[in-house]
């Protein structure tokens, strides 16, 4: 609802007051979405032809200028082993994102399922789910995808499990509440009236209604499986070197910022806030959309 | 007193999570890979060094030996003795405790009221372009790296501009202050040692500013989206049509109101700091707690891990019974 | 006082354009109750809130909004801040809603007379405190302290309105003030608006889609349509002889108690992108002709009614009843058999039935049934009536199977269908089977089907059940389909692309398709507008004629339940409280809670209850609480002590049964009472 506001003051009652407002709303939501969009898009036909992108082989030494300032040969300079900056920024958005990608996906499936199951039968079956949720909860995410990582060890698919298990409770809690908010709408019990197995019930009219929020949630929360792995790879417990991975890079450059050297650093650094801004904005988008179609 | 009441029975409640907390986390660190005592014994130490060392931590006895010595000093107060240091866990905590609170509760304090102000703000001009500033500003640190953000304050505070002391500790050794609670800046406030409080402030300047930035971005938000709700509810559109001024309207009717939701959030958001704390810690070379309870994890170091976990979980759960007494005292459908 | 001369708003936002109002011109007086009706989509709250000037995002106005002197469309902000709530308050149409849950009703109320009326401290407290007695609040002292979630509907009605008045306000509107509220609350609330126009010399616009319940308060009423005055004049005048025909055709499509058949008009009101260059109703009209459909009727006053005006080349001046048959007649009363001679199994059986709710931490609990026997057969169609919270949905939850009697039996078809002591119970594929035997037509029929499925699969779902191949499937759900006469090409489409009438047809033929031996219509009708309602009556008498099908019609609306069920069944607190024969129920109630309900119940042509004998219930539904004895016991004017101990059951008074002892006395009680109110 927004002020009247006189558009133009004169006495005939035929000139129209206009009151301003109503469709900014969604342009501004339309426009987080085209850019959040492109830069995701960039960012995946760069992992896509990063061979073809980088002047440099992903872990290419050049043994002769280890630590030199960008320009010349190397576009961003290279690093304290010799490898150059450039090339293994745009390598890098190959394990980034498909780790999130990954980790996220794993996580909606699992969490969606778990959460249909407790919220439709309850129960036992949700007690005892809610509880283990309730128990991964109770820490902060970082910290116990610190503590997961710690016990699965390194490696690629270990990091997808970690980062998916710290994740997947809150998406069975989301679309547990969902399922009994749901549940207590009447075209579930006309379902059931109808003579709807649980199954179906389950499958054809609960399913595809709860997935409303994760659909919003997702790409938000892909931006931070992004922010957590690369979090891990800068303590030590995610990728290491010299496999590319910008949170891996910057912990590499961490000691030479302080002395002013910042190419080593900064430019993985900014390409990660770049991406994960791209889920940000997508996701803020996407919520804003979702928002205005409820009121 | 209904919230009295409250609180001792949450209390109570607390005790059976704590001691699954306990079981849970020395079952962990028995399952995580790699062995304490090697990594403390080095290179070329033989079976025997190993074994004895392995005794001298209990580390020989069963299991469930080691939980039950494990809990009769937990009760006793005693949380063991480090693999790594051979000090007592409970005295190298307390050093620790200190300081990494310091942090997380500056930084939230300021980023609930910046979120507060910013978001009510922002939401009262929705759609225009200082509402659009203050929602890219909280994209923007929803979206930083913090560890990162860490790096390039360090370079532009301490490598370029020179205001900041370096990242390498919390206060000037010169200032000769005593430690009492461990957070440096109140020590120095409470030892009156004028060179040390602004020491210690100066310290804290840029790992403060690095934790709010990613800590308010979700505060801010849920406060612009509550304080939005409230705007176009029909309760607030009804005070407004019955023409109550606007210094009424914003503090009867839009504040109390859009706050309601605000404490579990800042709850959660207290949980994420600590988490953070962790990476920030590691750029500034703070030593505090993350950084104990992380070497700790690395090293396998059982009895720190252990006591880091307690503690974590511990305070998690009382921050977020003090996140529901606000709540109820805020929200009166809420029934303790 | 505020006088809206040819105000016009459209609504322009991004891909859609909307002409809300076109040219809508009327007045209100001080100490003068205007009603404001029509039926969604006419407008209404459009011009509520052009004149607190609150006009939504995107909307472009022209005309007039003057009140006194000024113009609120061209105020600037100071000038619109004094004008609202010291110049109009509006009382919400959802008043828990449109308090504000955080602060305190009292303190909400003070903020009023401080802003409005200079007052502070104790002076305004003691004001508050007055207020809200004046509008009925009992202990009104205790319940400046309550916050709007612990108020029922009725009493957040009464705040609203002393939110309003203590605005002090020259102009008050209502929007929607009874809507949701019980028909013996909805009169006092009625009240309470005339008695501020004539103690305080109030302007009042009522704002209504019911003008048959609001008539009665008002000095006069305008019709909106489409965004258009169709016709404003004198209530009494209006309701009697309307002489446009929409105002016909809305009259026409209420049921009425007193046995009146509805008649229903075809089609839906328009949604106009700009004013409309000739009338908007000429669609619906059975008086259209081409001047209709070319050029749009002026408003011209009628001779003969004192400003008395309607927009039509044909004005009607019958009365309404003239072109009615005049018989009180109820369709396929005559073959309807009392249930107890008729040889075929019952459909629905239901013995000493009561349901418990548990709350969710042991004691306690909410007994929604208390002992309900029913029995129903092939052919017969049952009215269910009562007031919220008597149990109504409850019996329709647990005729479905979709709640289990704490104790008794249910049987539908002779099967049970959901575990209940000592009986077999069918399971997976047969109880999925008996489930289709019963169908269920809901009270909000868009929530009712499932959102992201399309509406043939929707209506296609108890035919899954029964393990028909897609073929048969298709062939049966056109079938239905026409039979709702809907188009094939609905079948794509999804429930937020309908609307609510043909929503409701969807959930009908979803119900008719597997052929059911019962369907239970729960509120059908309550959730949709007045003509719309009329079209889905029509379509459910049709329903419940088929002769091999029971039917249960439950409805808050006493009208709506004469129209076409044989027998009525009336409910209070989770006990039948009166059953018999539908004309003699309604023409000659026992029980005094069905008297009393058939008397608040409004009437067309302004005559008042039964016979002028109505019942007036003592007090509100929310404070009565039924431990022992009558339920009725604490809102009863005739109770005595043998009631508040005595359980009551059914006994037969003539072809009816209701549970009082009193009814023989009753007759010379309510004399009395009449005489002495």
């Amino acid at each position: 609802m927004a002020e009247l506001r006189a558009a133009v003051s004169g006495d005939s009652a035929q000139t129209p007051v206009v009151v301003a407002g109503g469709d900014r709303d969604s342009r501004f939501a339309r426009r987080m979405i085209i850019v959040g969009a492109t830069i995701l898009s960039v960012v995946a036909l760069v992992a896509v032809f990063a061979p073809l992108l980088s002047p440099w082989g992903e872990t290419e030494i050049d043994p002769a200028n280890t630590l030199v300032a960008p320009g010349g040969n190397h576009l961003l300079g290279t690093d304290g082993n010799g490898m150059d900056i450039w090339s293994r920024v745009l390598y890098a958005a190959r394990l980034d994102l498909g780790i999130a990608l990954a980790a996220v996906a794993l996580a909606v499936v699992v969490g969606t399922l778990l959460g249909l199951v407790a919220g439709y039968f309850g129960g036992w079956l949700d007690d005892v789910l809610m509880r283990v949720v309730d128990i991964f909860q109770s820490f902060p995410t970082f910290i116990l995808a610190l503590a997961v990582a710690a016990l699965l060890g390194n490696g690629t698919i270990n990091l997808i499990i970690t980062i998916a298990a710290v994740n997947a409770p809150a998406y069975a809690r989301l679309v547990r509440a969902e399922v009994r908010s749901l549940r207590e709408l009447p075209f579930v019990d006309a379902a059931i009236t109808s003579g709807a197995s649980p199954v179906g019930v389950l499958w054809r009219h609960l399913l595809p209604n709860s997935l409303t929020p994760v659909r919003v949630i997702a790409p938000l929360n892909c931006g931070w499986a992004m922010l957590t792995l690369a979090g891990l790879s800068f303590l030590g417990l995610g990728v290491s070197i010299p496999e590319a991975e910008w949170g891996a890079m910057i912990s590499l450059g961490a000691a030479d910022v302080v002395g002013g050297r910042w190419w080593t650093s900064v430019p993985p650094g900014l390409a990660l806030f770049v991406c994960v801004l791209g889920f940000s904005l997508l996701g803020e988008g996407l919520q804003d959309r979702a928002n205005a179609k409820r009121r | 007193m209904r919230i009295f009441r409250f609180v001792v029975r949450r209390l109570l409640q607390l005790i059976p999570v704590l001691l699954g907390v306990v079981v849970l986390a020395f079952l962990l660190v028995r399952v995580l890979p790699g062995d304490p005592v090697r990594s403390i014994l080095g290179q070329n130490a033989t079976e025997e060094d190993a074994a004895a060392a392995r005794a001298r931590f209990g580390l020989d006895q069963s299991l469930w030996q080691q939980f039950l010595d494990y809990l009769r000093g937990l009760v006793t107060g005693d949380f063991g003795t480090s693999i790594q240091s051979g000090n007592s866990v409970g005295s190298e905590m307390a050093l620790r405790v200190g300081p990494t609170l310091e942090l997380v509760v500056i930084a939230v304090s300021i980023a609930l009221v910046v979120a507060t102000v910013l978001g009510i703000w922002s939401a009262k001009r929705a759609n225009r372009v200082g509402d659009h500033s203050v929602r890219m500003f909280a994209l923007v640190g929803n979206s930083i790296p913090e560890f990162w953000l860490g790096l390039v304050l360090v370079l532009v505070g301490y490598s370029i501009l020179g205001w900041f002391p370096a990242p390498n500790g919390r206060v000037d050794p010169d200032t000769n202050l005593t430690p009492l609670t461990g957070a440096d800046l109140v020590d120095a406030v409470l030892t009156a040692n004028g060179p040390a409080i602004a020491s210690a402030a100066a310290y804290l300047v840029l790992p403060v500013l690095t934790l709010v930035v990613g800590v308010v971005a979700p505060l801010l938000r849920s406060v612009r989206a509550s304080a939005l709700e409230v705007l176009h509810s029909e309760s607030y559109a009804a005070a407004k049509a019955h023409g109550l001024r606007d210094r009424t309207l914003h503090y009867g009717y839009l504040l109390r109101a859009t706050l309601v939701r605000l404490p579990s959030l800042a709850a959660l958001v207290f949980g994420t700091a600590i988490g953070s704390t962790v990476l920030v810690e590691y750029v500034y070379s703070w030593q505090g707690f993350g950084q104990w309870a992380l070497r700790g994890l690395l090293y396998r170091d059982y009895p720190v891990v252990q006591a880091s976990v307690l503690v974590i979980a511990l305070c998690y759960v009382l921050v977020f019974l003090i996140a529901d007494v606000v709540h109820a005292i805020l929200d009166p459908r809420v029934r303790l | 006082m505020l006088s809206i001369e040819n105000l016009s708003v459209t609504i322009r936002r991004p891909g859609r354009q909307v002409a809300a109002l076109s040219g809508v011109t009327f007045a209100v007086r001080p100490g003068e109750v205007v009603g404001l009706v029509g039926e969604s989509g006419g407008g209404k709250s459009m011009v509520a809130r052009a004149i607190v000037g609150l006009l939504p995002g995107g909307s472009h106005a022209t005309g007039r909004v003057l009140f006194g002197d000024s113009d609120v469309l061209r105020m600037d902000d100071a000038a619109l801040a004094a004008h609202r709530g010291r110049g109009v308050a509006i009382c919400f149409q959802n008043p828990r809603g449109a308090l504000s849950p955080t602060r305190t009703i009292g303190k909400q109320l003070v903020d009023r007379l401080a802003t409005h009326q200079d007052m502070s401290g104790d002076r305004a407290r003691e004001a508050a405190r007055e207020l809200f007695e004046a509008v009925g609040i009992r202990s009104p002292q205790r319940r400046l302290d309550a916050y709007a979630h612990e108020l029922s509907g009725g009493m957040a009605q009464r705040v609203m309105i002393s939110l309003a008045t203590g605005c002090a306000p020259d102009l008050l509107i209502a929007d929607e003030p009874t809507t949701g509220l019980d028909v013996t609350l909805t009169r006092e609330i009625l009240r309470q608006f005339r008695h501020a126009a004539d103690t305080d010399g109030r302007g009042v616009l009522l704002i209504s889609h019911d003008l048959a319940s609001i008539a009665e308060v008002c000095d006069r009423v305008v019709v909106l349509y489409a965004g258009t005055v169709v016709e404003s004049g004198p209530a009494a005048q209006v309701l009697r002889e309307p002489a446009h025909p929409y105002t016909r055709a809305l009259l026409r499509s209420v049921p009425d108690v007193g046995g009146r058949p509805v008649v229903a008009t075809p089609g839906a009101m328009p949604l106009l992108t700009e004013a409309p260059e000739n009338c908007p109703f000429v669609a619906r009209c059975a008086h259209a002709d081409r001047t209709c459909s070319s050029r749009r009727p002026g408003t011209q006053p009628i001779p003969g009614g004192r400003e008395w005006s309607l927009a039509c080349f044909h004005p009607q001046t019958r009365p309404l009843d003239a072109d009615l048959p005049s018989t009180s007649h109820t369709p396929d009363a005559g073959d309807a058999q009392p249930a107890a001679a008729d040889p075929k199994p019952a459909v629905l059986e239901i013995e000493d039935a009561h349901v418990v709710y548990r709350s969710r931490f042991g004691s306690g609990g909410h007994h929604a049934l208390r002992g309900v026997t029913l029995r129903l057969a092939p052919g017969e169609t049952l009215g269910v009536v009562g007031e919220s919270g008597c149990g109504k949905s409850t019996l329709a939850k647990l005729v479905m199977g979709l709640v289990a009697p704490t104790s008794g039996t249910v049987t539908v078809a002779g099967q049970a269908l959901v575990k209940q002591p000592g009986r077999p119970r069918p399971r997976g594929r047969a109880l999925r089977r008996a489930r289709t035997r019963a169908q269920l037509v809901f009270q909000d029929p868009i929530g009712s089907l499932s959102p992201r499925r399309t509406v043939g699969d929707s209506i296609a779902e108890p035919l899954r059940a029964a393990g028909l191949s897609p073929a048969q499937r298709e062939e049966r759900v056109t079938a239905v389909l026409d039979r709702m006469e809907l188009d094939r090409s609905i079948l794509q489409r999804y429930p937020h692309e309908l609307s609510g009438g043909q929503a409701q047809r969807i959930g009908i033929a979803r119900a008719l398709v597997g052929e059911p031996d019962l369907i239970v219509f729960d509120e059908p009708t309550s959730a949709l507008d007045v003509t719309v309602q009329a079209q889905i009556l029509d379509v459910i008498a049709d329903v419940a004629a088929d002769a091999d099908r029971a039917s249960v019609f439950i409805s808050h609306d006493l009208a709506t339940v004469r129209g076409f069920a044989d027998r009525v069944v009336v409910l209070y607190l989770g006990r039948v409280v009166e059953e018999g024969p539908v004309d003699v129920v309604f023409d000659t109630p026992r029980h005094p809670y069905t008297r009393a309900l058939l008397g608040s119940a409004p009437r067309l042509g302004g005559t008042a209850g039964a016979d002028g004998e109505a019942v007036e219930l003592v007090k509100d539904l929310e404070e009565a609480d039924a431990a022992t004895g009558c339920p009725l016991a604490a809102r009863c004017p005739f109770v005595t002590d043998r009631c508040r101990s005595e359980q009551q059951e059914l006994q037969s008074y003539g072809e009816s049964r209701a549970a009082c002892w009193r009814v023989p006395e009753l007759p010379a009680l309510i004399g009395r009472q009449a005489v002495t109110p």
